[in-house]
């Protein structure tokens, strides 16, 4: 029996990848632990070895063919006695496993929706969050020869995930600082850097693994500006991705934005597009103040159009109008804007004008315009991966009740992750996310509309 | 004998000799005592230029300095005594909230800086005014934030003896021991990147070798080669802590081998050993990289004002290293060099405890800090929360408001 070869999946995130080559020939005779192919994931190139005896028997998906989604076949192998017409006929037959889609970024809100603020209006081109990340590191660091970057695996190996490529190659080996592996440690010689008059830019492989750092960014970096009397600070930049993955489990699951939007002397920011985090880095770096940015590692494979300008950023403190709506106002950052926008789109199909605001800045927040919108909707759910006590949502409901409770028509609603760490089997980490539907049940609930 | 001039220093003694009578000897803890090493430094891998008595018989070379800055480091050493005995009078007569004492540490911070040049960084631990006020600082600064006042560098909001001046090069103590290390680490590793010539130096206690940023700052050094100096003040106890409960290792020193840092241990009561070992670490910099100093000295007095050391220390360990009193030691060096004399001495410490009489009642008569101030400094630029909270609490504080 002819046996298919799928596109592996090489990590939890992956949902495609590029056949980098070949490294046997169709009729080849295969044994376990053979190199069949090598395959080019945004992260790293890695060999695929057969796990099946037999013959190479066709090969389905040619070498240099990227965006070949996982779990397509890409090749036959046939057993001993098998001639090649079985694989024809596997390979003609239809695929027994569903390529995966690819995650697509939800639609833009329709040209239609009146854009509530001054749009960029220059130049764009369509790049993943990952390059635009990278750009902006690249254009600073053109711009100002004190920024550097720091982490684990930022220069030889570009980058866990990949967000510094190319960068140790332009900047070289003074300026990219690959560093041993102790978040407290390298996040102290980072603020002890921003003492001595440069502008780190402290890279964590994730937040997650920060949370030995939290001294060291809280203590130190947030507070010397304030407890030496203005005499010194720590302008500079942590970055990494924040909140859960795919299946990573409880310690490498979790979102921090309240944890760090509590701290007074720390700016928080979390971007959603292509184009937020572009504009939201280079302001971070720009910024004299410590900054955070809570990046998201499924965002980083995904495409936006960005705009093609090095004097492009995105204030720190402003958020933004995704989708303008009249019924209800839908609050999200990161990765829960994707989920905002995709609810609203259901949401008008049944009559409710959601307006989405991409929070954008956890610390300070843009009340201003929720405020408005609320005044408009007077209805508000709030959206966050992370968890719903003493959360985001918390203080976006305290300051709404503060400066808006005579427009609200209903009791603000929270949709966030479920109180519980984060579960490692895929079904229980789903049911623990928020998602598009519990953010349409949440705002049919505050529109009483069940 | 050196004899006990002013009021404010007798007081100091009388209550320290009242607390032995309390206590009878007693370390109620039965911790570990920390045996004065000095006697037999040689057997202990600790150099030293001078013995007890102030005589050149140590194996290291006097670093002959000139008079004139012999006879500076020594009444900067007295004049950080003198300022810790009326630090301990003013918080038990209420009057500031909160004192480190710094009493048998004034050779080692006081020996490194001048080993430094003033436009060298420090990184201070607690302990060291010394280290400021050869940098220029005024007397009345350190007092103003000792008060809290308004008319201080951190307007009000730093700790007492958590102290330091930006313009001084003297970066200010953060609370958490150790973990400044990093930090004294990653500005030396920015001079280097940038090119420039500055050096760095960095205080800690030997109760900070076990917290996670020492290991981290040494292992990076060893690595990157910045151009610090870690100044391990091994001062026998961390709190009630002892070095004996605090690491298997025979030295604090030799943790440097594990990460390539080259390191010495010194007499940390000899403050000419300080500044010999300091001053060549300093001077390798460029070339060698880090360095690592375990200097070892003696807490005499209490960890805070918090602390009671009745309980875990007994008086005898303490005589021991009452002989060894660097003041003692240096007064005799100087005295031995014709330097010195009892008429000398008389006048330093009037000298001191005058200016203390002056700068205490200075700071006390300034101004707290005004109440809009609060808001200030916690970002570059105010944000609107607050400049919201400072318009409400100026709003509450305006009366018939």
């Amino acid at each position: 029996m002819a046996i298919q070869v799928l596109m592996p999946a090489l990590s939890p995130t992956m949902t495609e990848g590029k056949i980098a080559a070949w490294m046997k020939s169709e009729g080849d005779a295969i044994t376990s632990g053979d190199v069949l192919c090598e395959i080019e994931t945004d992260k790293a190139t890695m060999e695929v070895e057969a796990i099946d005896e037999g013959v190479l028997g066709k090969i389905l998906v040619a070498a240099g063919t990227e965006g070949v989604a996982v779990n397509v076949p890409i090749a036959v192998i046939l057993e001993d006695g098998e001639d090649a017409s079985a694989a024809d006929a596997l390979s003609a037959a239809p695929e027994s496993a569903p390529a995966a889609a690819p995650v697509a970024a939800p639609a833009a809100p329709a040209a239609a929706s009146p854009a509530p603020e001054p749009e960029y209006t220059g130049p764009t081109k369509a790049m993943t969050v990952r390059e635009a990340l990278r750009d902006a590191m690249a254009e600073e660091m053109r711009a100002d020869e004190n920024v550097f970057l720091m982490g684990e695996e930022v220069a030889q190996y570009q980058g866990a995930y990949k967000v510094s490529q190319g960068l140790l190659d332009e900047f070289g080996e003074r300026r990219v600082i690959d560093t041993p592996i102790t978040e407290h440690g390298f996040a102290g010689l980072g603020v002890g850097a921003a003492f001595g008059g440069l502008k780190p830019i402290v890279e964590f492989m994730t937040f997650n693994f920060a949370m030995q750092a939290c001294d060291q960014i809280i203590n130190s970096a947030a507070k010397t500006l304030y407890m030496s009397g203005g005499q010194m600070g720590a302008p500079m930049v942590f970055r990494g991705p924040n909140g859960a993955a795919a299946r990573v489990g409880a310690q490498h699951s979790q979102c921090y934005a309240s944890w760090y939007g509590h701290i007074p002397g720390l700016k928080v920011v979390t971007p959603w597009s292509g184009e937020d985090a572009k504009g939201l880095l280079k302001a971070a770096i720009r910024d004299p103040n410590p900054v955070l940015v809570l990046e998201n590692e499924i965002l980083y494979g995904q495409s936006f159009e960005v705009p093609d300008d090095p004097d492009f950023t995105v204030p720190i403190g402003k958020a933004k109008v995704e989708r303008a709506g009249s019924d209800v106002t839908i609050t999200a950052f990161s990765i829960t804007v994707g989920y905002a926008l995709e609810a609203a789109e259901t949401l008008a199909a049944e009559g409710i004008e959601a307006e989405v605001i991409n929070l954008r800045s956890i610390r300070p927040l843009d009340i201003d315009t929720i405020s408005n919108s609320v005044q408009k909707t007077n209805r508000l759910v709030t959206v966050e991966e992370g968890w719903a006590p003493y959360g985001v949502g918390c203080e976006i409901a305290t300051q709404v009740m503060e400066v808006a409770f005579d427009y609200l028509d209903a009791p603000v609603h929270r949709v966030s992750g479920e109180d519980v760490p984060m579960p490692y089997a895929a079904n229980l980490e789903a049911l623990a996310l928020p998602n598009a539907d519990k953010i349409v049940a949440a705002a049919k609930a505050v529109c009483y509309a069940n | 004998m050196i004899r006990n001039l002013a009021a404010s220093r007798l007081k100091m003694v009388q209550h320290v000799t009242t607390r032995k009578k309390k206590t009878v000897g007693k370390g109620k803890l039965n911790a570990p005592a920390f045996i004065c090493p000095l006697a037999q430094a040689k057997d202990h891998g600790i150099r030293q230029v001078m013995d007890a008595e102030g005589n050149l018989t140590g194996d290291l070379a006097d670093p002959d300095l000139a008079d004139g800055q012999l006879i500076r480091l020594y009444e900067m050493m007295v004049l950080v005594r003198a300022i810790d005995d009326r630090g301990w009078i003013l918080q038990r007569s209420g009057r500031v909230e909160f004192w480190i004492p710094h009493r048998g540490l004034e050779a080692v911070h006081t020996a490194a800086t001048i080993a430094f040049n003033d436009d060298d960084w420090i990184f201070l631990g607690y302990r060291h005014p010394g280290t400021l006020l050869l940098r220029g600082v005024p007397l009345v600064q350190l007092f103003a934030q000792f008060f809290g006042r308004a008319d201080e560098p951190f307007k009000g909001r730093r700790l007492p003896t958590l102290m330091g001046d930006r313009r001084a090069n003297v970066v200010p103590m953060t609370t958490q021991v150790g973990s400044y290390i990093p930090h004294a680490c990653g500005a030396a590793w920015a001079a280097k990147i940038k090119g420039d010539d500055t050096r760095f130096l960095a205080f800690f206690g030997e109760g900070s070798s076990s917290r996670g940023e020492f290991h981290s700052a040494l292992n990076f050094a060893g690595v990157h080669k910045p151009p610090v100096v870690f100044l391990c003040e091994n001062n026998g106890w961390a709190v009630t802590t002892p070095t004996s409960l605090q690491t298997a290792s025979t030295t604090f020193a030799e943790k440097g081998d594990a990460y390539g840092v080259r390191n010495i241990r010194v007499d940390g009561n000899d403050p000419l050993a300080v500044f010999a070992a300091t001053r060549e670490a300093r001077d390798l910099a460029p070339e060698k990289g880090a360095t690592l100093i375990e200097a070892v000295t003696y807490r005499m007095g209490y960890h805070t004002t918090s602390d009671n050391p009745d309980l875990y220390r007994t008086p005898e360990e303490v005589a021991v290293w009452e002989a060894w009193d660097p003041l003692i030691r240096m007064r005799k060096y100087l005295e031995n060099k014709d330097l010195w004399n009892e008429q000398h001495e008389e006048e330093l410490w009037a000298r001191c405890l005058a200016e203390i009489d002056v700068a205490v009642h200075a700071a006390e008569a300034m101004p707290l800090p005004g109440p809009a101030s609060m808001f200030d400094d916690t970002f570059e630029e105010p944000t609107w929360m607050l400049e919201e909270q400072r318009e409400q609490l100026l709003a509450e504080l305006e009366p018939g408001e």
